[in-house]
């Protein structure tokens, strides 16, 4: 039971790492998982940001929306291309 | 109606992507277009952009695609680098080519316009005194807003 996260940009400088997998626990949704990572580590207060966004198995996702063991969750700072 | 999106860290040539978009459907009686290149200014050396590789990708798609769909376009068109670029370097080409120039010019600024905050490309600028992210304008969210007024977010 694995989620997969990722971090791009400068969520991946705040977080120090690009990718690392975490237990599933299942029902929880986005923003439980954030305030799970906040417990293991301060730095991911960045992530509770409301211009963050969540993209989850390529989707942008609401925080609501609830997680399933498998899902890759990518953590996005607000977009900035063109 | 075609769609065509490319994401690359090669740089392009503008007049090659503009002239692939004319001459090619006789239904179409305009061509529009935008290009977007690295502004230089203050101690800015380099500008770098980061994506989200198939997530980039599938929302370009979904971009022009409705941008076809929005102004019964002949051919939609969009071009994105990734990787470092020198001031003056293209970055990004949106095209359009439409039976008519309203279409094809409204259609070129909805596709710019909502790339820039549905599209995961993250800018990051290289200067002489170090590197930092950029901070989207809040401008962008408002333009993107004005075209998708009571429309569904494009990458949802």
């Amino acid at each position: 039971m694995a989620l997969t996260i990722r971090y791009f940009a400068a969520l991946r400088d705040a977080m120090g790492t690009t990718e690392h997998v975490v237990d599933h626990i299942p029902g929880a949704n986005g923003e439980a998982l954030v305030d799970r990572l906040i417990a293991r580590d301060p730095a991911a207060q960045a992530l509770a940001h409301p211009s963050v966004r969540l993209i989850v198995n390529d989707e942008i996702a609401p925080r609501s929306q609830s997680l399933r063991d498998g899902d890759t969750i990518a953590f996005c700072p607000p977009f900035s291309g063109g | 109606m075609t769609v065509s999106v490319k994401v690359q860290t090669e740089s392009f040539d503008p007049g090659a992507l503009i002239n692939s978009l004319t001459g090619r459907d006789s239904a179409c009686g305009a061509v529009a277009s935008f290009i977007g290149q690295v502004r230089g200014g203050g101690d800015l050396v380099a500008l770098e952009l980061e994506h989200y590789p198939g997530v980039t990708e599938q929302a370009l798609r979904r971009i022009a695609g409705e941008a076809v769909r929005r102004w019964a376009l002949g051919e939609a068109v969009i071009v994105h680098r990734v990787g470092k670029m020198a001031i003056g370097e293209p970055i990004v080409f949106v095209g359009a080519s439409a039976p008519h120039r309203h279409a094809a010019l409204e259609a070129t600024g909805f596709m710019i316009d909502i790339l820039k905050t549905q599209a995961p490309f993250w800018k990051r600028e290289h200067t002489t005194s170090g590197s930092h992210w950029v901070e989207p304008r809040p401008g962008d969210d408002a333009a993107a807003a004005a075209w998708l007024a009571g429309e569904k977010d494009l990458t949802a």
